[in-house]
């Protein structure tokens, strides 16, 4: 027989005998496999995302955008002029900030829009347009619209779809015509870019403003603010203007970088979770080979004196591991070519763009390469002991093995329970198998804690994600026509017993501009902070002086500012310096929120007055209710009135609906601040004016956050329950094979103390209670790390409440599921049979 | 005077599947064991001695028949009952004496004592006063089985067996492993025990461990085929005893 021939006889053998046990293993490196291959290959794909969206897209990879009324022609020549600078090309888009549209259900929602001609598209990329109409039914269209594919990707437009867009009390209806690829605006996030028609274009080009684009790519990389910042001043210097309120910069490396950390972090996760399986994987062939060697110790001893070398022995368990971690590396390599698509299909929701699914093969062939290697080093290393035994003495049992040089909690000193003193007097003779243990259980706890407090957070309480919103989540936002006193409609809303709290404030309806960096902010101005529900400060105090603010932690970190820097805002040409109080959290309005107090605001624009009130109702108040009750008390909302098609009514309410219909226009769109009508039909004469609009809109903010974040809440609840089970699987298998392989490394002493009359029971008790120290360090240890990882994640994304009660009982929940599952585990104590261990 | 029944059997049986042959091991056996006898029980090899004593003490079930404890049929206790039945009411002294290795000498000895009863000053003195009775002194106390000598280990696995009190020793082949002094010196032991009326039940096949015995029962083919009593280990002329159980064993065709 050949030596390898002996060695995988050997290896077979023991396979064999520990079927459940390999089978557990095997398992193990499948997931492991699947995990790190898919992340791995996600990783490569990751990386060649942006290089394809650019070759897609055909994209020029930096914009400016400025506005019209400031552009001249020769800032181009001006931008061609620095070296860094090639290939500029010059377009014109249309572009507005909060633009509502209607969403499927009909309810309005904000968006940046952006409008542009195919030929100004084709300009700066190479807008190709794709669609699933004929040509009949393109042509059928009135309004066509092409959208970016962002919008087929995460807001599920189809060809064919009514995209209706609002402004003011007009409403523009639009068809979707088909998608096209884009890297500047291209997903809801930022702003949406939409191709119209040269017609429909110039029906824009009367009520939104148009902006100048000029795309030039930077060979040297310099693309940034420093170019820009260059750019503005020779601008300016030329024009005699201040062109920097009008000027937006979008930046390939800024859109990469962030694209790729939201990415990446999807990934990291996922690395993670493989990593706490290649622990795992790494620690039970560790143990089980030390458990073997300890059980089959004679065995070893009769193979060498039969000719066997303890090189061949080594080798044969080597050998077993490897085909273990081979026969589980083969359905996780091929489970790799599901999952990769699959999480690259997350990544095209992320980024907005559809991305190759093809799965990155060297990725996951050096993913096997490296467990395969992971797995030999670790059984190569630990089977060396076999070293150790020659003949005489692995027939001698290892005499010579135990000796103790301490004594842990010896049993003259137990006070209360002999098996808890056995089972921690266990856990000190293994310490080293303990501090495996310990690793293992630490991560995944890690995970199970940090994925819960996610969930707690954003996926179960709706709360939660409001209080991490940056606006006041009230329940009806209600915007007030023109020269209405908010105060004084606020006070006649707080005398009514349904309504708790009414806020006057202005809220997003005036943008601010940062006039150093580029940068523009919603202004989220009240009389007090002290009053709102929702805004809290993640660090530092809110605004209280007439030269304070507050910026959201996007912008102190997109602008590098800190509480106590001082910051120049600017309004209609004016300008003044501000304190920053404080950072809030801000997932609205891509974080681009600046709260300051009236008086603050005040400084910088004297005739401001609040514009908006945040109504509070008390509970077990619909908003839906009370919302038609304040259209019946002070009148349909300009908004309402605009939209309103209704063909019902006496002769004279159709009239009067029409009437009002047209004054919406005319105040919404072109800013009329009062109307006077009066028609004759017949002998009668119906006349009305503007003044009976005092709400221009009222949004239920409550639902619409419900309809935003609610597909956010859902994936997040589906990823920490999958995150959880993985861990949970991880940790069951892990104590499961520790377990077992424990029972069969101990089964003379188990057999000796069954027959002192230890019964199985308390023996599986007492193995069970061995592990807890491990678990309770590790379920501390596991939520030290998952607090730091959210306080990490917090830095990015903003504050995130731990509710420490909930991550205490998720805490006993892991040591009760670590308990159970080693006692379920040890239960082949039971069939230990002290008779046979006698005899044997 | 004889002694009270403290166990008994009625058709005790147990067999073993062999490669799906079962082979009938101890059959219908009848058998009393009297409190504060010193009972040995001897037979040819594969006579089914050691099987006896693990049924009779309740390490395994029997396969039909019954073993009473007093009033109490201990075969139809589970497992698990069993275990609380050995803690309460036995001790064992094995021939491979298995302590247990990874705990030092005084806590092989705790491990027996604590499963049975609370630990106090009190168990812990009568364990030390045990050990140094049977020679084993303070300085051996924290060392582990695997630095002692045979003869130690058993000595350790005898109070290990005893320290409970024990309403029955049961041991099985005491001496096999162990050089004739060291033999001795435990065979002592259990005389000193038996002395003081504990009941002791022993297997062995060793006529000298056998003449420490009162009561030898002497197993053939799963059965007992003859019996013998003798006046307790010491009370009478040992030539004659050792005589009179050679004729007893020359009958059974010892």
């Amino acid at each position: 027989m050949s030596a390898m021939e002996k060695i995988l006889r050997l290896s077979w053998a023991n396979i064999r005998k520990r079927k459940l046990e390999t089978v557990s293993l095997l398992i193990l490196v499948m997931l492991c496999m699947l995990l790190m291959g898919s992340s791995l290959a996600g990783v490569f794909g990751i990386r060649n995302i942006f290089p394809q969206m650019m070759e897609h897209t055909g994209s020029y990879e930096n914009f400016i955008l400025l506005s019209a009324k400031y552009y001249d022609d020769e800032f181009e020549h001006i931008l061609r002029s620095y070296d860094s600078v090639e290939e500029v090309a010059h377009a014109n888009m249309l572009y507005s900030y909060g633009t509502n549209y209607l969403d499927a259900d009909g309810k309005e929602q904000a968006q940046y829009l952006g409008f542009i001609t195919h030929d100004d598209a084709m300009k700066i990329e190479k807008a190709e347009l794709e669609t699933t109409l004929t040509e009949a039914e393109l042509a059928a269209i009135e309004h066509p619209v092409w959208m970016p594919y962002a919008a087929q990707i995460t807001l599920h437009y189809r060809c064919g779809d009514h995209y209706d867009v609002i402004y003011g009390s007009r409403k523009y209806a639009f068809t979707v015509a088909g998608f096209y690829d884009t890297m500047l605006y291209d997903t809801p996030e930022s702003a949406l870019k939409l191709i119209v028609s040269d017609q429909d274009y110039r029906t824009l080009q009367s009520v939104l403003d148009e902006y100048d684009i000029l795309a030039y790519n930077d060979h040297q990389g310099q693309g940034g603010t420093q170019l820009m910042d260059d750019f503005t001043k020779a601008c300016e210097d030329y024009s005699n203007n201040d062109i920097r309120s009008g000027l937006i910069g979008w930046y390939y490396d800024a859109f990469r970088l962030n694209t790729a950390f939201t990415l990446g972090f999807l990934l990291a996760i996922i690395i993670a979770m493989a990593a706490i399986i290649v622990l795992s994987v790494a620690f039970m062939i560790r143990f089980r080979i030390a458990a073997d060697i300890k059980e089959q110790i004679v065995s070893i001893g009769v193979l060498e004196a039969i000719g066997y070398t303890s090189k061949e022995i080594v080798l044969s368990y080597m050998a077993e591991y490897l085909l273990i971690a081979a026969a589980g590396c083969i359905p996780g390599f091929l489970g790799c070519f599901a999952l990769t698509p699959f999480l690259l299909s997350l990544g095209e929701t992320m980024v907005g763009h559809y991305i190759s699914h093809s799965v990155c093969v060297p990725a996951l062939l050096l993913t096997v390469a490296g467990i395969l290697l992971l797995v030999a080093g670790i059984a190569f290393l630990r089977a060396g002991a076999v070293r150790h035994y020659p003949p005489v003495r692995a027939l001698r049992k290892g005499q010579g093995d135990h000796r103790f040089d301490k004594e842990y909690l010896p049993l003259r000193n137990t006070r209360s329970n002999v098996h808890l003193r056995l089972a921690m007097k266990g856990f000190f003779q293994n310490f080293r198998q303990s501090i495996g243990l310990t690793l293992c259980i630490s991560v995944a706890s890690a995970a199970v804690v940090f994925s819960f407090i996610l969930f707690l957070f954003f996926g179960f309480n709706m709360n939660a994600i409001a209080n991490n919103a940056g606006i006041e989540m009230s329940d009806l936002h209600i915007q007030l026509m023109p020269g209405e006193d908010a105060k004084a409609f606020a006070g006649e809303l707080l005398a009514e017993p349904e309504v708790r709290k009414a806020t006057p404030t202005t809220v997003e309806d005036m943008m601010l501009l940062l006039p150093d960096y580029n940068q523009m902010g919603f202004c989220m101005a009240f009389e007090d902070f002290s009053v709102t529900e929702n805004i809290r400060p993640m660090e530092g105090r809110f605004p209280e002086h007439d030269n304070e603010l507050m910026l959201t932690v996007t912008m102190s970190k997109m602008m590098k500012l800190r509480t106590g820097d001082t910051v120049t805002l600017e309004y209609l040409h004016v300008k003044r310096q501000y304190l920053i109080t404080g950072l809030v959290t801000s997932t609205t309005n891509g974080g681009a929120n600046i709260y300051l107090t009236e008086e603050a605001m005040k400084r910088l624009y004297p005739n401001y007055r609040p514009s908006t009130v945040e109504v509070y109702l008390e509970d077990g108040v619909d908003a839906e209710a009370y919302r038609r009750q304040l259209t019946q008390r002070y009148g349909r909302s300009l908004a309402d009135a605009a939209q309103d098609k209704t063909e019902s009514g006496s002769y004279e309410e159709r009239i009067r609906a029409e009437a009002e219909r047209q004054i919406a226009e005319l105040m919404g769109t072109y800013g009329v601040s009062h109307v006077e009508y009066a028609i004759q039909v017949g002998d009668e004469m119906i006349t009305g004016n503007s003044s009976s609009f005092r709400i221009k809109s009222i949004l239920n903010l409550g639902s619409i956050l419900q309809t935003q974040l609610g597909s956010l809440s859902t994936a997040i609840t589906a990823a920490t329950v999958a995150f959880s089970l993985i861990a949970a699987i991880v940790v069951m298998i892990i104590l499961f094979i520790l377990m077992e392989s424990t029972v069969r490394k101990s089964r003379r002493e188990l057999g000796i103390m069954k027959g002192m009359g230890y019964t199985s029971k308390e023996l599986m008790l007492q193995l069970a209670f061995r592990i807890m120290p491990s678990a309770l360090i590790s379920v501390v240890i596991g939520t030290v790390i998952a607090v730091a990882c959210t306080g990490f994640l917090t830095s990015y994304i903003g504050r995130i409440g731990i509710n420490y009660p909930a991550v205490i009982l998720v805490d006993t929940v892991i040591l009760l599921f670590c308990f159970i599952c080693s006692y379920f585990g040890a239960r082949k104590i039971k069939k230990i049979s002290v008779y046979e261990l006698m005899t044997e | 005077m004889m002694g009270t029944s403290i166990l008994h059997t009625e058709k005790l049986c147990k067999s073993f599947s062999n490669g799906g042959v079962q082979q009938h091991i101890i059959k219908n056996l009848d058998l009393e064991i009297r409190e504060g006898d010193f009972t040995v029980i001897m037979g040819a090899s594969g006579s089914g001695k050691s099987t006896l004593l693990y049924a009779l003490s309740g390490m395994d079930k029997p396969t039909l028949g019954k073993v009473w404890f007093g009033e109490e049929d201990i075969s139809a206790y589970s497992n698990d009952a069993l275990a609380v039945f050995r803690r309460k009411n036995c001790g064992f002294v094995f021939q491979s004496i298995y302590l247990l290795e990874n705990m030092t000498v005084f806590d092989n000895v705790l491990t027996g004592a604590l499963v049975a009863q609370k630990n106090s000053p009190a168990l812990v003195q009568k364990a030390e006063e045990l050990l140094k009775k049977v020679g084993i002194g303070e300085e051996t106390w924290k060392k582990y089985p695997n630095q002692l000598s045979g003869g130690e280990c058993q000595r350790v696995g005898i109070i290990r067996a005893v320290i409970n009190e024990p309403k029955i020793l049961f041991a099985d082949e005491p001496t096999g492993s162990l050089n004739s002094a060291s033999g001795k010196d435990v065979l002592d032991i259990f005389t000193e025990l038996h002395t003081k009326g504990q009941s002791i039940v022993m297997v062995t096949h060793d006529i000298r461990t056998a003449l420490r015995g009162n009561r030898v029962i002497f197993l053939s083919d799963g059965n007992v085929v003859g019996e013998y009593e003798m006046p307790t280990y010491g009370s009478d002329d040992s030539k004659t005893r050792r005589e009179g159980l050679q004729d007893f064993l020359d009958r059974m065709g010892w």
